[in-house]
């Protein structure tokens, strides 16, 4: 126990001894923990956005004018039964002629003498069927059955949706490795020049028998901190950011920063595993150069 | 206690010692003495295993340098205590906790570390200096920690890197009193020094003299 207390003291008292390296440090893990953050949040509520847009999209299938109705029943029933359709609603030329009136003001009957909208099926699909490839299959599917006349559906839409989604993620991946790397690599920097204006400290040890874990735990602990403070100092930033946004911009933009508990629990195990796993590579590596 | 069998050990660049055979049995106090770059300071690296020969062995305690195993390193040293030079303490802590650190990496628990810090820093007339950093002390006074932190673990042997090098000849005087106090009271000694004139305070020292990496004399 003794030992242990003492490694964890010789940790923080590490941690005030570095000055400039470990505030810069500190200072490039809480920098990083915003702009990943942030990359988190962007890419989360877009994506959401996006699926928000992907939730109206719907197939429309217009069937033949000489359907019978033993044949619309067969086809509704083939609907239901696929594990791709969420819901179909059947819309009769009688229902079609309604909503055209609500929509266009016009009684159909009365410019034609007769009603010329088929009927049709309106589909919604479930959530993973929601892309182009899947669509297109689904339609396949769909237009074997002879009574199909034609099935209509937003395709530029939803390509267009499935570009910025794909976007959206090559970007938010790009931003958290590109800055996890830079995290590790200033904390294994900063551990090195911490390691080398220790070089006295670490060559006396070795003297009078410290073991390499004896020597190497303080620095992950050092490392384990900077982290940490990093994290929560990124973690103050969001609190303070989501509560200026939704405070005092949420009337000009109606948009809500929401961040839950789990945000700032990833924030700062994501600030501990970069500083521990930088000063992990550096110490193992430079140590044994010493004493 | 201490042998060395047929020691070659040569560094990159040349120096090093050749074909060195001793012993030093326990309660010894014995001083390598010989000009710069005699191999006074190889053999101590030896002994603590800092350097491994390339002929012959170094066996020290229950540890042979032929077959001792990476981490057991440190257990050697820890039955080994170092004075050098340039002190070698470390400023951004007091006399106590660089004394302590001794007894830390030896895993001893805290209130033993406490009773054992202050016996020796009393025995070393340092008791009332313990709050200080080294800086703020003498020479004298810090080389006296630095060996209070070798004499904490109870070592086997001390052994003593040109200890009055940066001190004036009176305070040398007074630190080879105290070592040979140390000795006395049952500690071996091994001295690396150029300076011959303190031979003359341990009387009954044995004696080994080097040039050019060999040992001349023994005496």
């Amino acid at each position: 126990m003794t030992v242990f207390f003492f490694l964890i003291k010789e940790g923080f008292k590490g941690l005030i001894r570095s000055q400039y390296a470990g505030l810069f440090t500190i200072f490039i893990i809480s920098i990083s923990l915003i702009l990943i953050g942030l990359g988190f949040v962007i890419s989360r509520d877009m994506v959401f956005a996006v699926q928000k847009l992907k939730s109206q999209f719907e197939l429309e299938v217009f069937l033949k004018y000489a359907a019978t109705d033993r044949e619309i029943e067969q086809f509704y029933a083939m609907l239901d039964s696929m594990p791709e359709i969420l819901h179909a609603s059947y819309i009769s030329p009688d229902s079609a002629a309604k909503r055209f009136k609500k929509e266009f003001g016009e009684d159909i009957y009365s410019i034609l003498d007769y009603n010329p909208l088929p009927p049709s099926f309106t589909i919604e699909l479930k959530p993973i069927y929601r892309n182009v490839v899947s669509v297109e299959g689904i339609i396949a599917n769909i237009r074997k059955n002879p009574i199909v006349d034609e099935v209509k559906y937003r395709r530029n839409l939803l390509l267009t949706l499935e570009k910025y989604q794909r976007i959206i993620f090559v970007i938010a991946t790009l931003v958290f490795l590109f800055f996890t790397f830079v995290s590790i690599v200033l904390v294994s920097n900063s551990i090195k020049m911490t390691i080398f204006a220790r070089r006295e400290l670490i060559s006396t040890l070795k003297l009078i028998g410290a073991t390499n874990t004896f020597v190497k735990v303080p620095f992950f602990i050092e490392g384990a901190l900077e982290g940490i403070i990093g994290a929560i100092i990124s973690c103050g930033f969001f609190y303070a950011l989501t509560y200026v946004a939704n405070n005092f911009f949420y009337h000009f933009v109606y948009y809500k920063i929401q961040l839950d508990l789990k945000f700032y629990v990833g924030l700062i195990s994501l600030g501990f595993l970069f500083g521990l796993i930088g000063s992990l590579r550096t110490v193992g590596k430079f140590l044994g150069k010493i004493g | 206690m201490i042998s060395f069998e047929n020691v070659t050990a040569i560094f990159p660049r040349g120096a090093g010692v050749k074909d060195i055979n001793l012993r030093v049995n326990s309660g010894d106090f014995v001083f390598i003495i010989g000009p710069s770059g005699a191999g006074k300071s190889t053999i101590l690296r030896l002994i603590y295993m800092d350097i491994f020969p390339d002929k012959g062995k170094v066996k020290v305690y229950r540890y042979d340098s032929s077959k001792i195993k990476e981490k057991e390193i440190p257990l050697l040293r820890r039955k080994i205590g170092m004075i050098f030079q340039d002190f070698r303490l470390l400023n951004d802590r007091n006399v106590y906790q660089n004394v302590a650190l001794s007894l830390y990496v030896s895993h001893v628990k805290t209130r033993e570390i406490k009773t054992r810090v202050y016996e020796v820093l009393n025995s070393v007339g340092l008791g009332h200096r313990v709050h200080y950093k080294p800086d703020e002390l003498s020479g004298g006074e810090q080389q006296r920690v630095a060996i209070a932190r070798a004499l904490v673990k109870s070592p086997i042997v001390l052994l003593a890197d040109e200890p009055t090098g940066n001190l004036d000849p009176k305070v040398s005087a007074e630190l080879m009193i105290l070592l040979k106090k140390i000795n006395k009271e049952g500690t071996a000694i091994v001295m690396a020094t150029h300076n011959y004139k303190l031979i003359d305070y341990i009387p009954d020292a044995r004696i080994i003299q080097m040039d050019k990496g060999r040992i001349i004399s023994i005496s």
